[in-house]
Order: structure tokens, then C-alpha cells, then sequence
């Protein structure tokens, strides 16, 4: 009697499929059938469901990485790590760095303006209620993101570039929290950051905005929301809480 | 239809607002983050983090459902990959591997940890002698499996690459020939050495096998 090779006794262990030859000598032969066992205790302990690759991502709690920077004493944070905001003091003393591109110094974010505007998000918390104002769902979209949170925030929305009679507008759905003071204002960037256009004011719910004729979308591709404190200042606060790249 | 991917932030400071961090940082690629992980650089063990926690907290909740032990082995993957961040080197595989091949021991630690409390907490109850052996099965495959996780970190490369296809990824011997380009031949024969090197130690220092 032929018997299987070690070879197929090993795929039969991890339940391969065998050949009608190798499956019917398997069937009847108790030498081999005693082999495709013992091999098999391993594979079953092993080739378990919760063991397999991962395949969902799930967001552990912000103490996760607290217990792991307690633990190994590192002081640098991942990026999306929420800081709280109850701690005011921390956030007015390290001097500012100067800005590495000249072109975007008169972005200086104004840190401690920024503070009173996010302790009153916070206070306020929570996603209020969508206020639909002026959607416009005329034309055709030639382009359009998600605008996905950045960091801790939920903020978030879709952004759609609609083009009607060769004038474009931006239609901005955003979902995101009432500010107790300040406003939400949506601008378009490059890549890199290193210039951006200042499209409007928004606000929860569906906005349009009239895009600059001849602005080319393939330059400032970034949908990009930020938080503005009500300060006069027509600068970028530097606080972003939206973010989405056209395509 | 993503966010940006590098996540550049606008100034090139940090800013703690809780919000966003206002770095601008150019996020390096896994194997650039790899070698600054395994030569200390904390910064990269914050990104490998925000990289890679998702993952791992997402494979902790399947074995556990959300909670403490999910979150314990989370975090406790991350203490034990920077700890002993001197063991990896670029035959350990691409590091989101590495660390996937920690959490599996994590999470096979905690089986184990529940298997003793639960056999302490029936040790103590008065009906133990009185329970069938239902369970025995399920004890045998738990201690199995620190014991072979432990097995499979002996293994070298390819063979560790190629069982871990087979057992964690469900692929059949020919999709792993296609997937790592190693001939079906050299593949079969890899498998089966160790499976049986898998079963040897099982042989030797495994649970006792219920007759
Ligand atoms: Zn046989």
C-alpha cells in the first residue's frame, strides 16, 4: 500500500484539500490518519480565529497610551492623542518656535486665544444638531472628498466641488460641534501647507462657497476646516479640526 | 477621498491644544520608523502607535471583546516591543509583524491567566470532583499555545514567514508560493518540517495529551 508523503500529510493537517487518490488512502488507512492528527494538534492551537492577522481597527481609549507612557517613561505623544484641555497653564509658556517658511510666519497660531474657544467647544460638547442652510445641489460635482477628523476631534463632513455654467462652488456638509465663541471657516490648501485660500466661513450642516475662478484645484487640493476665534484676525488660527484631499 | 496622509500640520511647532498637533513632520516610511523604533527614538514609538494600536487594540478585541484584557494587551504589546526593542532586527520582519507576533503572545498570556484563575476558583468549589471533563480539551489548547507562539519565535526565515501564512492568514500552499515567490515544492516541505517540529514540542513539554 502506497502511503500519502509527509508532504500531503502536512497540507491534509492544515486542511488543504487533498488529491481523490491521497484523500481515499487517507480515508482508510489508520497509520496515516494517526499522522494527519498529531500534526493537527499544533495547526489547532495555533490557527485559531483570534490569533489570525488582523483585519479590524478599533481605536484603543486615550489611557492606553497613558499606561504606555507611564510605563516606559517616553514624554513624546502620538499625534491623535487628545490632550486635555483643563490644563490651561501648560499651554502658556514654551516659547514658539519660528515658523519654518517665511511665506507662512503671519500664521503664528495664537495659542492662548485658541484656548478660550476650545475649553467653550468643550463645554458646549457633543455634536449639536445639523442646521441645513443654503445646499445648493445644482450643477455637476467634479470633485469631492470626506472630511475626516483630525486628531481627537469629531468633526467631520464631505466636501463636493460642483461646477455649473463654468462657475464652480465648494459645498461643504459639516457635522461638527458648536463653538460657544468663534466660528468655523473652511480653506483650501496645498500639499505641503505652504499656501492656502480662505474660502469662507462655515457652519454645521451644508454650506456654499463660491470658489476664485482660475484657482487651480490640482495646486490646493486640501479641503481643510478650522476653528476661528472672533478676534479680527484673517488668519489662519491654526487649528484644524476637518481635513479631506480632493480627488 | 483620505485625509491627507502625512498628516502635516501647519506650523512647525507643537501645539497642545488637544485638537491637532500643529507639527509639521514629513511621517517616515515603516521602514525608516523601524530603525529609529529599535535605536530608542520615543518619537517613534508615538508613531508606531498611532500607526499601528488600531490594529493591534482591533485583533485584542476580537480575542476578548472591548475592556480591560484588550486594553491590557494592547498597551502591554507596546511596553514589550520598546522594552526589548534590541531583539528586533530586519530578520524579525516588517515591524507591524513583530509587533502582531507580540500581541499573540499577550493574548495567549491572558488565556492562560483566565485557564489557572478559573481552575484555582473550581479547585476551590466543592462540586469539582463531580464536574465532567469538558473542559479539559480547552485547557490542553490553551497551554499549547504560549507554548508553540514560543516555538514559532525560534523559527528563521522563510519557514516563519511561511507557517505564519498558513495559520494566520488561511492561505493554501499555493497562494503562499505565489505570494513570497519560493518555489510549491520549497513551500510543502517547510510546512511540513514544522509541523512536525511543532508536534515534537508539543511531545516534549506539552500539555498532557487526554487519551
Ligand atoms: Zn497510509
Amino acid at each position: 500500500m502506497q502511503h500519502c508523503s509527509p508532504e500531503q500529510l502536512a497540507l491534509a493537517a492544515l486542511r488543504e484539500p487533498l488529491s481523490a487518490t491521497d484523500a481515499a488512502h487517507l480515508a482508510d488507512c489508520a497509520a496515516c490518519h494517526a499522522e494527519v492528527s498529531a500534526l493537527r494538534r499544533g495547526v489547532d492551537a495555533l490557527a485559531f480565529p483570534a490569533l489570525a492577522a488582523p483585519t479590524t481597527s478599533l481605536t484603543p481609549p486615550p489611557r492606553v497610551w497613558d499606561a504606555i507612557a507611564a510605563a516606559t517613561g517616553v514624554s513624546a505623544t502620538p499625534a491623535s492623542h487628545p490632550t486635555p484641555v483643563s490644563h490651561p497653564t501648560s499651554v502658556s509658556h514654551p516659547t514658539p518656535e519660528p515658523a519654518p517658511l517665511a511665506t507662512v510666519t503671519r500664521l503664528q497660531p495664537r495659542r492662548n486665544r485658541w484656548m478660550a474657544v476650545a475649553a467653550a467647544a468643550a463645554l458646549v460638547g457633543g455634536v449639536a444638531g445639523v442646521v441645513a442652510l443654503t445646499r445648493d445641489g445644482s450643477g455637476q460635482v467634479v470633485a469631492a472628498t470626506t472630511l475626516d477628523p483630525l486628531d481627537a476631534d469629531d468633526s467631520s463632513g464631505t466636501a463636493e466641488v460642483r461646477e455649473r455654467d463654468g462657475v464652480r462652488s465648494l459645498q461643504v456638509d459639516l457635522e461638527a460641534p458648536s463653538l460657544g465663541e468663534g466660528y468655523y471657516e473652511v480653506w483650501l490648501l496645498r500639499p505641503d501647507v505652504t499656501g492656502l485660500v480662505p474660502l469662507g466661513v462655515v457652519h454645521q450642516g451644508a454650506n456654499v462657497v463660491p470658489l476664485p475662478a482660475g484657482l487651480d484645484l490640482g495646486d490646493y487640493p486640501v479641503v481643510d476646516v478650522s476653528v476661528e476665534p472672533l478676534d479680527g484676525d484673517p488668519s489662519h488660527s491654526g487649528v484644524s479640526v476637518a481635513r479631506g484631499s480632493l480627488s | 477621498m483620505t485625509a491627507l496622509e502625512d498628516r502635516t500640520d501647519l506650523y512647525g511647532h507643537h501645539v497642545e491644544t488637544g485638537r491637532t498637533s500643529l507639527r509639521r513632520v514629513t511621517e517616515p516610511d515603516d521602514d525608516d520608523l523601524a530603525r529609529r523604533f529599535r535605536d530608542g527614538d520615543e518619537q517613534a514609538l508615538a508613531v508606531a502607535y498611532e500607526r499601528w494600536s488600531g490594529q493591534l487594540y482591533g485583533m485584542a478585541v476580537r480575542a476578548f471583546g472591548p475592556g480591560p484584557d484588550a486594553e491590557d494587551v494592547t498597551q502591554q504589546t507596546f511596553i514589550a516591543a520598546w522594552t526589548g526593542r534590541a531583539g528586533y532586527s530586519a530578520g524579525s520582519g516588517p515591524l507591524p509583524a513583530w509587533l502582531v507576533g507580540i500581541c499573540r503572545h499577550k493574548i495567549a498570556d491572558v488565556w492562560a491567566k483566565r485557564d489557572r484563575q478559573r481552575r484555582q476558583s473550581e479547585a476551590v468549589a466543592a462540586d469539582v470532583a463531580s464536574r465532567p471533563g469538558s473542559h479539559d480539551d480547552v485547557d490542553t489548547r490553551v497551554a499549547d499555545r504560549v507554548l508553540l507562539l514560543g516555538e514559532l519565535d525560534q523559527l528563521g526565515q522563510p519557514q516563519r514567514g511561511i507557517i505564519e501564512l498558513a495559520f494566520f492568514e488561511d492561505l493554501t500552499h499555493v497562494q503562499i508560493a505565489a505570494r513570497t515567490g519560493i518555489p510549491l515544492g520549497t513551500v510543502k516541505s517547510h510546512i511540513r518540517r514544522t509541523l512536525e517540529r511543532l508536534r515534537t514540542r508539543l511531545e516534549v513539554d506539552g500539555a498532557a495529551l487526554q487519551p
